[in-house]
């Protein structure tokens, strides 16, 4: 019955393997596997330890604020602590074990749902993560011998597969082969009737959330390896994957159904998803999409033994085994429907991308100037509105030379997204990587590998490490930003006086630089401006809008409100507006089109930028110059089409200075 | 009536809706139904009160009460004062002195089931099912059912009544139809037909006999239990001994006492004071595993919920008592493990298509075998048995009795719980009685009759 | 009564906090700031009462969030094409509705998990407008579109007025109608439910259609704050909302709870963030203040049980 369930999602994989395989290039290599598995590991490790927890009837939804916890313990005690990196890294398997007992002492000891523990702790532990760093610190800088472990190779497969591999033996047989496994599923269906045939029930409970807790501590130990930096965010959303994963493998979130292989499976279906569309450089977002379906077709599967409902014991076998075929036969038609529709919509592009992808990727040195250069550009964030704008530039100028441009990254802000789509352009072999890094220790390693298979790398609004890169597309400087910023925050308060912040997530490390080179302009230029309050926004303008209002009523003589996040600003726009107090003024960091309406109202004083799309624009430039060999270390200058020529620093290329826009000059701009 | 599987609760669960027909047809005052659904069989009169208690939980008993009983519609309002006045007037007919504020978790089983009583009586009913009502009741209280049962049917209100208890139905019935396999064998007037034909008609066979005690040298004490109290099961100064190969019968009515005390010797409830030996060894159980350790194995009264664990296989439910058994250093020894389980279905002659199939899908009385043959794997020194063959057929409880007989004479000492009087009677060799939470009286088998019995677990003086 | 016991140990956590903010910053009783704080956490609360809803029926729902920015995307949408304002919300709140009403068909009649099928639901909309608005925001409203044309005065009483209304009509509808005494019945066990002819199905779907039905109508009146709409889903409101629920003392399995308990809790955790502020706490423990007083009052929750 178990083995139908993993039957399909077997030919699931492989539906997803056969098409990608046509589909994107690149895809059915040794390399591309070793980068698949990968990406896995530290989702991999949660989900693993999380099917025995869901086969008991129960969930950790703590489980990647607990792998953020853990990270973080291990940054701090290695760096401010002094402590070897055995030590410490030992020290966040203890803080993991640590949360898993918080978790195993109220869920098997006081009986309480764990559901509501886990979304509790979650909060705990995220919240803890933030409080101890001030959500700024970011560990990095970690020993070269520690960092191999998460992204070096061991026989051309990745350091980490043997640590993955051994767990999921581990927790094979302790599911399946083991007396407590039995126990286990026992607990699931029926946890009073375990009891009474002798199954001591909390025990069992609590060691299995201690092992989730002890799996999310070595999760951390991976990642902090894998990405070479530990910040409170670390592992954001991995329990909703993890648990999606788990789920996939046909558990029954109500308890007793659940296998290690169909965890493996599940997971493997959704990272070849992913990894497969963006090798066919499709839409991220169709990853998303798709997996959602596909749960959704093996809940339908998987229903019958998930759902203890009156009939199922009256219903005959032999119905529900032709039932189950149905359902198989569904699945089936689905799963082809979905490759179907991704071979289509590709089609076009796999036309156009063949030869690019034909072409060895070692010669990029000696491109050929018959076909069309492809680059793959990412944004830190896909959905921010001020990468959307810069796309815009990037699109323009690609049309313009006729370049491919791929345009991909990670959906939310989030390190290890931008390494695994690197890597995947690596494995695709294209000519140009332009990248707007969110993590210099985490992206650089990857990079350096894409430029010694021959790829050319650039980085754009945001730097890594020198030599991870030929040239950096430099919109400002963090401290050219900042100064700005706090030169206006002193001008429009007439040189003296308070003002408050508004920043992203109080550990987006872009904001917290900035702040940083605020502070200094500040006590160097403003001895008398003073820094009244910073309050985070996640990022969403409503949030932005509520604290605008708190900060006005609890600090009434802040006269400059200052959004760093481009949704920021409009936000505490709004908020300024409808409280009626025309004696604060407010600034930051933002895009034009969003904030229009109210710097025409004369709410917004003044917002800092570049031009976005001349960034894009620029980058692709550069990056199609790059690939023909036109451009090279020891140039002066680039000759940037309509933005005229451009000046080049070293192994800079300077945009400009920030501009300051303003009601007078705003109107001239559209992005 | 019929054995258990014979098709009656699926009958009742056609009639109220609640499972529709493949064909056939069913005709209430005289309107073909046509649509199975629980609101047209309300709609028709037809109300049941099903083997299982089914309150709400969460709910207080007022709502219980009124639930499905007011006029519905989207825009009706509920009238609380109305409804608890209509609650404690429908609780007042069944003699139930219940506060209505209290939730349904709160109750006991027999108060439970009086609600369940109330609930169904005050609906303006044409045809009531009932469904074993009388399971946990107390003899007042199935004599004060019976009573109102009489005046719905002087009122004109036909009554199904379904009960595995023969003596009964000639108080109450005047037609019986006999179910056996899922189809009528039989329905004959009340008064044509007797207890022994009854049985015959049902189980398609003579029963032989239906107690086989057999006679065992009773041997040295397995279980000495001395002063032993508790609090939290309600049970105080309780002493008794059990020797090997004896069977000693826990007579007296719900609520006095009898699982809560075996659920003290399995280590389900806090021991205050008192001394508990097996084995003469002394042991404080503080949970089942514990106590499975020391020598004891206890059959719970609840087998669906406690008994077995339904949606695992029977092999699985065999050993899970004694994994450690089937299992070298923690792992299972799959080979071991079938064959043990093999040995125990073939012992007990379980009726199951395969060792792989789950529990529930096997009939009550195998389900009760497979809840008694994972003590089995190992020999237990004490086998506490609560209420081993309530909800079984005919047949099969007869297998358990022997089996029961067979496993004292291998020299175990069995604790025997069962409200009815013939088993306990028939199967012990020495019979206690509890009421309140204590143990009031002792009989010999020999010296024994129901009445005195009977009396004791009243706390009457027995009758002359 | 009940509702309120359940709901204890958050009411005694609110007190508390607001009488520590009485002591030390008595200017958050102002009425403004009062005014404002109810208005931020309204979409919270609106989707709280529908949340409650579902979770007394032993369900839950994940994909409000999404839910939510859907449909604040579609008002706005359909404003800047030219339909009038208030017609805007209305489609959103339907479209809501119509989400809703998917995942409840889906967990009713197919029977499937509800945490899982809102989880792929979540998923499959998140990413899905992801791709349609590329994160893009809906600018260029009409004037109207902002407060519905009301002016700021006149939309803000509007959005409390509906909010407070939304409460009223939720408690009222669980406490005195059949209806709403069915989804505690269906919480507490379905089968019997089914037996007594409520039809669990129907009242399954209705929760989910009526909690999708109050997100729509929240999402659109918060939208209706603002004069632009952005084109992405704000994360982690569906965990808000759940743990304002489950703080207001609703039992996750279903069948316990009240209306009352859940504004009480959406009143907990909406005031910590601003009250932290108001007496100069960092920011950087509110979340993990949160976290503990969640634990903490389901914690007591148990404690009370087993002395009882």
């Amino acid at each position: 019955m178990r083995n139908r369930h993993e039957l399909a999602l077997a030919i699931v994989v492989a539906a997803e393997v056969a098409v990608f395989a046509v589909v994107a290039p690149n895809f059915a290599t040794g390399a591309n596997a070793a980068e698949i598995v990968r990406l896995a590991v530290e989702v991999g490790l949660l989900a693993l330890a999380l099917t025995p927890v869901i086969v008991s009837g129960g969930i950790d939804l703590s489980c990647g604020a607990l792998l953020g916890l853990s990270a973080i313990t291990l940054g701090a005690l290695w760096r401010d602590g002094g402590w070897p990196m055995p030590l410490a890294a030992a020290a966040a398997l203890g803080v993991g074990l640590l949360g898993g007992a918080l978790n195993a002492w109220l869920i098997a000891y006081r009986g309480l749902p764990a559901l509501m523990v886990t979304l509790g702790s979650l909060s705990l532990f995220r919240g803890l993560a933030e409080g101890l760093t001030g959500a700024v610190d970011n560990y990095t800088g970690l020993p070269p011998s520690f960092l191999a472990l998460g992204q070096g190779y061991l026989a051309g497969i990745p350091r980490q597969t043997p640590v993955l591999l051994l767990v999921a033996a581990g927790v094979a047989v302790l599911l399946h082969r083991a007396t407590r496994g039995r126990a286990y599923y026992a607990i699931g269906w029926n946890a009073e009737a375990a009891r009474h045939a002798g199954v001591k029930v909390a025990n069992r409970l609590a060691e299995l959330y201690l092992l989730s807790g002890l799996a999310a501590g070595l999760a951390a130990v991976i990642y902090v390896a894998h990405l070479g930096q530990a910040k409170a965010d670390a592992g954001t959303g991995y329990e909703l994957t993890a648990i999606t994963a788990v789920v996939l493998g046909g558990a029954a979130i109500t308890g007793g159904v659940g296998t290690i292989g169909g965890t493996i499976l599940g997971l493997l279906a959704m990272v070849v998803l992913q990894n497969g569309l963006r090798l066919a450089a499709l839409p991220a977002e169709l990853a998303g999409i798709l997996t959602g379906v596909l749960l959704m077709g093996a809940l339908a599967l998987g229903k019958a033994p998930g759902v203890r409902s009156p009939q199922s014991a009256v219903r005959s076998p032999q119905s529900e085994l032709e039932m189950r075929n149905t359902q198989l036969a569904v699945l089936c038609g689905v799963i082809l429907l979905g490759a179907g529709i991704v071979a289509t919509s590709n089609w076009w592009l796999v036309r156009s991308l063949r030869p690019a992808a034909l072409a060895p990727a070692t010669t990029g040195a000696t491109t050929p100037t018959a076909r069309r250069v492809v680059i793959g550009m990412m944004p830190k964030a896909k959905g921010d509105p001020y990468f959307v704008s810069c796309r815009k530039g990037a699109e323009e100028a690609a049309a313009a030379l006729g370049v491919d441009l791929i345009w991909d990254g990670p959906t939310e802000l989030d390190p290890a997204k931008q390494n695994e789509v690197v890597e995947a352009w690596i494995t695709r072999g294209i000519d140009v990587v332009a990248v707007s890094v969110e993590n210099q220790a985490a992206i650089s390693t990857v990079l350096r590998k894409a430029r010694s298979r021959g790829i050319k790398v650039l980085t754009w609004d945001a730097d890594s490490e020198p030599d991870a890169r030929d040239f950096l597309v430099n919109q400002a400087t963090p401290q050219g930003i900042g100064g700005t910023l706090a030169d206006e925050a002193a001008r429009l308060l007439g040189g003296a006086g308070e003002f408050a912040i508004v920043t992203a997530s109080l550990s987006a490390a872009n904001q917290n630089e900035w702040i940083k080179h605020i502070r200094a302009r500040l006590a160097s230029a403003h001895p008398k401006v003073t820094l009244a309050v910073i309050r985070p926004s996640d990022g969403d303008r409503d949030r932005a809008f509520a604290e605008t209002q708190t900060i006005l009523k609890v600090y009434p003589k802040v006269r400059v409100v200052m959004g760093i996040a481009a949704p920021a600003v409009p936000g505490i726009a709004e908020a300024v507006k409808q409280s009626g107090r025309t004696d604060v003024k407010v600034t930051g960091l933002s895009l034009p089109n969003m904030c229009k309406p109210y710097v025409h109202a004369g709410i917004i004083s003044s917002i800092v930028l570049w031009n976005t799309g001349d960034l894009g624009y620029l980058t692709v430039v550069a990056g199609h110059a790059l690939a023909r060999g036109q451009l090279t270390r020891g140039a002066t200058s680039i000759d940037a089409g309509r933005l005229g020529s451009i000046a080049i620093d070293k192994d800079q290329i300077l945009l400009g200075k920030p501009f300051v826009f303003t009601r007078e000059n705003i109107d001239d701009f559209d992005f | 009536m019929g054995e258990n599987g014979a098709g009656k609760s699926t009958l009742v669960r056609i009639l109220t809706g609640a499972t529709s027909p493949d064909g056939g047809t069913v005709v209430i005052g005289g309107h073909t139904v046509e649509r199975f659904a629980p609101l047209e069989a309300r709609r028709l009169g037809v109300v049941a009160i099903h083997q299982h208690p089914a309150l709400f939980p969460d709910l207080s008993v007022a709502e219980n009460l009124a639930l499905g009983a007011e006029p519905g519609g989207v825009f009706a309002r509920v009238d609380w004062p109305a409804r608890r006045a209509r609650a404690r007037e429908a609780l007042a007919r069944v003699g139930a002195d219940i506060d209505v504020d209290r939730d349904a978790s709160s109750l006991s089983l027999p108060e439970q089931q009086l609600v369940e009583m109330a609930r169904a009586l005050s609906v303006r009913a044409r045809l009531l099912i009932l469904d074993e009502p009388t399971a946990s009741l107390t003899p007042r209280e199935v004599d004060r059912l019976f009573d109102l049962l009489k005046d719905l049917r002087a009122s004109g209100v036909a009554v199904i009544y379904i009960s595995h208890r023969l003596e009964e139905l000639p108080r109450l019935a005047d037609r019986v139809t006999v179910l056996r396999d899922g189809r009528t064998v039989a329905t004959e007037a009340m008064a044509a037909v007797d207890a022994p034909s009854l049985i015959t008609l049902m189980v398609g066979r003579e029963v032989a006999s239906v107690f086989p005690k057999r006679e065992v040298a009773i041997g040295v004490p397995v279980l000495e239990v001395e002063g032993l109290s508790s609090r939290e099961a309600g049970v105080s100064d309780i002493s008794l001994i059990v020797g090997r190969g004896e069977i000693v019968g826990l007579a007296g009515l719900v609520g006095a006492g009898r699982t809560e005390l075996a659920r003290v010797l399995f280590g389900l409830a806090a021991r205050d004071s008192g001394s508990v030996r097996v084995a003469g060894r002394e042991i404080h159980p503080r949970s089942p595993e514990q106590a499975i350790a020391a020598g004891i194995a206890y059959l719970p009264e609840d087998r669906r919920r406690h008994g077995v664990v339904l949606d695992l296989p029977v092999s699985s439910n065999l050993t899970l008592a004694s994994l450690a058994l089937v299992s070298r250093h923690g792992l299972l020894d799959r080979a071991a493990e079938r064959a043990t389980a093999t040995r125990l279905v073939d012992a007990l002659s379980v009726k199951t298509a395969s060792l792989d199939t789950p529990v529930r899908q096997l009939s009550g009385g195998n389900q009760q075998k497979v809840a008694l043959g994972r003590w089995l794997v190992r020999t237990p020194d004490l086998l506490i048995l609560d209420e081993p063959t309530q909800g079984v057929d005919v047949g099969a409880k007869a297998e358990i009795h022997r089996l029961v007989g067979d496993l004292a004479a291998r020299g175990m000492g069995v604790l025997l719980i069962s409200s009815e009087l013939l088993e306990v009677m028939g199967m012990s060799d020495r019979i206690l009685v509890m009421r309140h939470g204590r143990l009031v009286a002792e009989f010999n088998r020999a010296t024994s009759d129901a009445e005195s019995v009977m009396a004791a677990a009243f706390g009457r003086a027995p009758a002359a | 009564m009940r509702p309120v016991r359940l709901a204890l140990p958050a009411l005694l956590a609110l007190l508390a906090l607001l009488a520590v903010l009485a002591l030390l910053a008595p200017s958050f009783f102002a009425p403004d700031n009062l005014r404002d704080v109810v208005i931020s956490n309204a979409l919270v609360q609106i989707i709280a009462v529908g949340m409650t809803m579902v979770i007394l029926t032993g369900q839950v729902d994940v994909a409000v969030g999404a839910t939510a920015g859907v449909c604040a995307v579609l008002s706005a949408t359909l404003a800047r094409e030219g339909v009038p304002p208030v017609l805007a919300a209305m489609v959103a709140t339907l479209a809501g509705g119509s989400i809703g009403l998917v995942s409840g068909v889906l967990v009713a009649r197919l029977r499937l998990p509800s945490i899982v099928v809102t989880l792929a639901l979540l998923v499959i909309l998140r990413d899905g407008l992801r791709w349609a608005t590329d994160g893009a925001w809906v600018g260029d409203l009409p004037v109207s579109f902002q407060w519905f044309g009301l002016g700021q005065g006149g939309g803000q009483t509007l959005l409390i007025g509906l909010t407070v209304a939304v409460i009223v009509a939720g408690a009222w509808f669980l406490r005195t109608t059949p209806l709403g005494r069915a989804v505690y019945a269906t919480g507490s066990d379905a089968e019997s439910a089914q037996l007594l002819g409520l039809r669990p199905d129907r009242v399954v779907m209705a929760s989910f259609a009526a909690c999708g039905l109050l997100t729509g109508l929240a999402a659109a009146l918060n939208a209706s704050r603002f004069a632009e709409v952005p084109g992405a889903i704000t994360a982690g409101i569906e965990m808000k909302v759940i743990a304002a629920v489950v703080v207001g003392g609703t039992s996750i399995t279903g069948g316990r709870g009240s209306i009352g308990g859940t504004v009480i809790g959406v009143a907990l955790l909406g005031t910590i963030g601003t009250g932290l502020t108001f007496l100069g706490v960092s920011a950087y423990w509110e979340r993990a203040l949160q976290g503990a007083i969640i634990l903490a009052a389901i914690l007591y929750e148990t404690v009370r049980r087993r002395r009882a």
